[in-house]
């Protein structure tokens, strides 16, 4: 089943315009999605770099910067968290990796709409350009936080960026709305309607069944927000009261009456909880793909791995309200919440115990991206298991609001997200740019990252657990927190070092790009159909055949076969696995 | 694998459904004109004339009926599913927005 | 022949031979995106609902739609109930590639959904001038001081919710005209949209609420010349079919709107 380059059915669009900036090409757009979040993921790292050298010298002034005043520091902190989840965690790996490699590994040779697709990034890229813009705008970037809790975002008088800063905040996400929709269709169409000849839904890769499920998850999800949004800005700017009570804001009395903040919380969870699967499922499934190949083992229980993916964004929906337990919800409630959210504990021990067992007696090849897959592992172990804290009522009261949910949320939702992201870095690279990435500055990248965000995060537990409120921007004004300072301290000092780290990476990333050395079709032996097809593949993706699937993804070791691994195209074989 | 021109010969259903779309809904106007019932029967009567309206159109106009079931079930039960959910949750929470008895609190100020 | 295409769906789509497992749901691309898209829609349009009973469920909530209102938006239901008839028979005529009759029964859809936007449009402008307002609307001259004003103050609400439901419902109704537009008559659709939108912006008086509102039909514009020049092609039966969904969708929101809002808030 080698590319055949003869045969090209059409060639793609020449002129650069075409070709590289509206391009229908889902490789080109995927890479575009790339590198739009890689220019988000370092805003909102520089962000949070300000935040930490704030937090540990409050009156320090900062180049460029100057002095960050106490509310310029909730700025940063709300744009620090609107970037990284919207523009980094969601659209990296479902928009970037999911966009160029979901149609090549189900053997379509794009995705089912293509203007769609290119609509829906440049839709993102307005988006990203509108909360840029928040910083610039009189009042600068609101500071209600990401989850941006009414009645402080929905009152223009409520703070210095609450004016036309929280406006593009809202207008952006209402905008990220309707670009991850659009997204999200085109997803579980292109799935649903063009696979393979072969390709049945129980051979389809778990990178594909992770960015199918993080799809029909975003298209239940962010239709909510968006309506959640549009009542925000109208209670913003047609003086309506869905979400504000009677309210005294700076010793005036506002119009508004009657309304209710936690309606907004409803709303706002109902889609936050599913989002945050949106960011971990697909680094699941790069997960689990790395695994298998470099351990050159089957994955362990395949089906399981898929079932648990459906339980987890199954009961991702019904867990919203262990977000707002704090907001004193009937016990009845918060009882149902609570059960419900330890279930998905259930499914999360079936993926890990299935990733220990496909490494279990392997020969594993340690490479970057299998040491990436193997990080993911641990940081979701670690930023996992608080998670059962934190579902119970009783527990989330003392720990809400303080730095134990900041160390939890950004272990397993953040850095464990961006490891899968840059595992898939590592491992499809040689694909989508041809040539092999440098793998000791690789590795010296990984443990550096590694190391230096257990450092940073673990603390932050213990902080937490010490009582340390989390969003306060002065720890040195309040008493019992003075003696945790010594905490912060470290906790920056490693942040800046594994922030410097980063830039390994991206010097790594593009000396690759243009220098490293050139790639074959099937450099790391894995089975997949993006492996069989040349590098980087061409335009229609099999040059003008479509594969034809015999096999199941993760075909390594069968007994008999000539090579230790059988690609999905190679004629069937008596598979003792699934 | 179903052909949707084959549906072509029973045109006369969808004036039906029109008419009874219709009928339904000045069922709808007759009873909430006439406040034939007290407010909360009154809520669940149009609402199951609404879902039975909804119904007639997706399942009619919308051909959804003529669809595999594997679509059919998928699509009705992802949304219903999602709306259960937040009716079981959504609603035993809202009377947290009830003023308070008796006037206490900000309610009673201004 | 259906068989065929639905097989060849990929294929067809992208010039490339080959052959692909059938399609999960057996139907169409179009179709299945459309039906996602409508899943979706139908949780944004689920939200304001949820949105407006969390409200309204312990709230002294005012009922003050008198026969007019209710005659009004009974009138306006089943224009949209006429127009889904409609809907069906341009899809029936597509099916058949008869192009004029298709043509007319969408023209026809139009004019049904045109009718309940006017017909909304108005109403609203009575309701305004009647003094049911949000404070951002702009004044009108002579609004009178009504119970409607009394409401807009009392339980801010109820204007609220009124006017964010069915303002969504009505941008909802105004894409889809707009989409049945484009799939009629395609690029000659443009010139008769812009001079609809400069017709309305100079017909409406400043101090209504629709004086500003109809630039949305500017964005209209905007968007399908875009997705014209992108996608200059002839639309064929599917096309109308997708449409269709669409336009069905509208109407059966506005059958859970309309006994929510006006029926449940009769006058006594």
């Amino acid at each position: 089943m080698a590319t055949s380059a003869t045969a090209h059915a059409h060639a793609g669009p020449q002129g650069f315009i075409r070709k590289y900036i509206f391009s229908l090409d889902h490789k080109v757009i995927g890479i575009q999605y790339f590198f739009l979040a890689l220019t988000a993921v370092f805003v909102g790292m520089f962000l949070s770099l300000l935040m930490r050298i704030h937090l540990i010298a409050p009156l320090a002034s900062l180049p460029l910067v100057g002095e960050i005043k106490p509310e310029t520091y909730l700025s940063l902190l709300t744009m620090h968290g609107t970037i990284m989840v919207f523009f980094v965690l969601t659209t990296a790996p479902q928009g970037g990796f999911g966009n160029y490699f979901l149609p090549i590994q189900i053997g379509a040779p794009d995705m089912a709409f293509p203007v769609l697709n290119m609509l829906s990034f440049w839709t993102t890229f307005v988006g990203f350009v509108v909360i840029i813009a928040a910083f610039f705008v009189q009042g600068g970037a609101p500071l209600h936080g990401w989850t941006g809790y009414p009645p402080l975002s929905a009152v223009q008088s409520a703070g210095p960026g609450e004016g036309l800063g929280a406006d593009l905040w809202i207008t952006s996400i209402a905008i990220f709305c309707l670009a991850s929709l659009m997204g999200a269709l085109n997803f579980l169409t292109t799935t649903l309607d063009m696979r393979a000849k072969g390709m049945t839904m129980m051979r389809m890769p778990l990178t594909v069944w992770s960015w199918f499920i993080t799809a029909i998850l975003g298209l239940l999800a962010f239709g909510v927000l968006l309506s959640a949004g549009i009542l925000l800005l109208m209670d913003r700017n047609l003086g309506t009261s869905f979400y504000v009570p009677q309210i005294i804001v700076n010793g005036q009395i506002m119009l508004h009456k009657g309304g209710s903040p936690l309606l907004w919380q409803h709303l706002f969870w109902f889609f936050g909880h599913p989002e945050v699967y949106i960011a971990i499922l697909p680094g699941m499934g790069v997960t689990s793909q790395i695994l298998s190949t470099f351990s050159r083992k089957p994955i362990f229980g395949y089906k399981a791995m898929v079932y648990a993916m459906l339980a987890i964004g199954f009961f991702g929906f019904m867990v919203w309200g262990h977000h707002m337990f704090m907001s004193g919800m009937s016990p009845y409630s918060a009882f149902a919440f609570s059960l419900l959210t330890m279930c998905i504990g259930v499914p999360s021990a079936i993926k890990t115990f299935n990733w220990l067992g496909t490494m279990y007696k392997a020969r594993i090849r340690f490479q970057t991206p299998m040491l990436y897959a193997i990080g993911f592992v641990s940081l979701f172990v670690s930023g996992g298991l608080s998670g059962p804290f934190l579902a119970q009522p009783v527990l989330d009261i003392q720990l809400h609001d303080t730095y134990f949910v900041v160390g939890h949320f950004h272990l397993i939702m953040g850095v464990a997200a961006i490891f899968g992201m840059f595992a898939a870095t590592y491992y499809w690279f040689p694909k989508m740019f041809g040539r092999m990435m440098n793998e000791s500055w690789g590795r010296i990248h990984f443990f550096i990252t590694l190391i230096g965000t257990y450092a940073i995060f673990m603390p932050m537990h213990y902080l937490g657990m010490a009582g340390g409120t989390r969003r306060y921007s002065q720890y040195t004004e309040v008493a019992y927190l003075q003696k945790l300072m010594p905490i912060h301290q470290f906790m920056t000092y490693a942040a800046i070092i594994t922030i410097a780290a980063q830039f390994i990476f991206v010097i790594n990333l593009f000396w690759s790009m243009f220098k490293g050395p050139k790639a074959s079709d099937n450099p790391w032996e894995a089975t997949t159909l993006e492996w069989i097809t040349a590098t980087p593949p061409p335009h229609d993706n099999f040059g003008g055949v479509t594969p034809v699937v015999h096999n199941g993804p993760y075909e390594y070791g069968v007994p008999g076969a000539a090579r230790d691994f059988v690609m999905q195209t190679d004629p069937p074989v008596a598979s003792s696995g699934h | 694998m179903h052909d949707v021109a084959k549906h072509d010969d029973s045109k006369g259903q969808y004036f039906w459904v029109w008419g009874a779309l219709l009928f339904l809904t000045a069922v709808e106007v007759w009873l909430g004109y006439r406040q034939v019932f007290e407010p909360v029967r009154m809520l669940q009567v149009l609402l199951l004339l609404s879902v039975i309206k909804s119904a007639l159109i997706i399942g009619y106009f919308m051909h959804l009926k003529f669809e595999k079931a594997i679509m059919r079930w998928m699509l009705v039960i992802s949304v219903t599913g999602c709306f259960v959910i937040m009716y079981f949750f959504f609603f035993p929470d809202a009377d947290r927005v009830k003023p308070p008895p008796s006037g206490v609190g900000i309610g009673q100020k201004s | 022949m259906a068989d065929a295409t639905l097989q060849h769906n990929a294929a067809a789509a992208h010039g490339v031979a080959g052959e692909y497992e059938a399609p999960l749901f057996g139907a169409y691309s179009k179709k299945v995106g459309m039906w996602l898209f409508l899943a979706s829609d139908s949780l944004t349009f689920g939200a304001l609902l949820f949105a407006f009973s969390y409200n309204r469920i312990y709230t002294a909530w005012p009922t003050p739609f008198g026969k007019e209102s209710i005659i009004n938006a009974t009138i306006m239901t089943a224009c949209l109930l006429s127009s889904s008839l409609t809907m069906v028979m341009a899809v029936f005529a597509a099916q058949r590639h008869d192009s004029s009759k298709t043509r007319l029964w969408l023209l026809a859809t139009m004019v049904f959904g045109t009718a309940f936007i006017v017909l909304h449009g108005m109403e609203w402008t009575h309701l305004i001038h009647e003094g049911l307002s949000l404070p951002a609307f702009p004044k009108p001259a002579g609004q009178l001081d009504t119970e409607y004003a009394k409401i807009s103050k009392g339980v801010p609400q109820f204007a609220a919710t009124f006017f964010g439901l069915t303002a969504m419902h009505m941008l909802h109704v105004t894409i889809g005209v707009i989409y049945l537009g484009v799939v009629a008559l395609r690029k000659w659709f443009l010139p008769i949209l812009g001079v609809i939108y400069i017709g309305a912006y100079f017909a409406i008086p400043a101090d209504n609420v629709f004086h500003y509102a109809v630039h949305a039909l500017l964005i209209g514009l905007i968007v399908s010349a875009v997705i014209l020049f992108l996608k200059p092609k002839d639309y064929d039966a599917h096309d109308v079919e997708v449409s269709g969904l669409y336009w069905h969708f509208v109407d059966l929101v506005w059958m859970f709107i309309f006994p929510l809002v006006y029926l449940m808030s009769t006058k006594i």
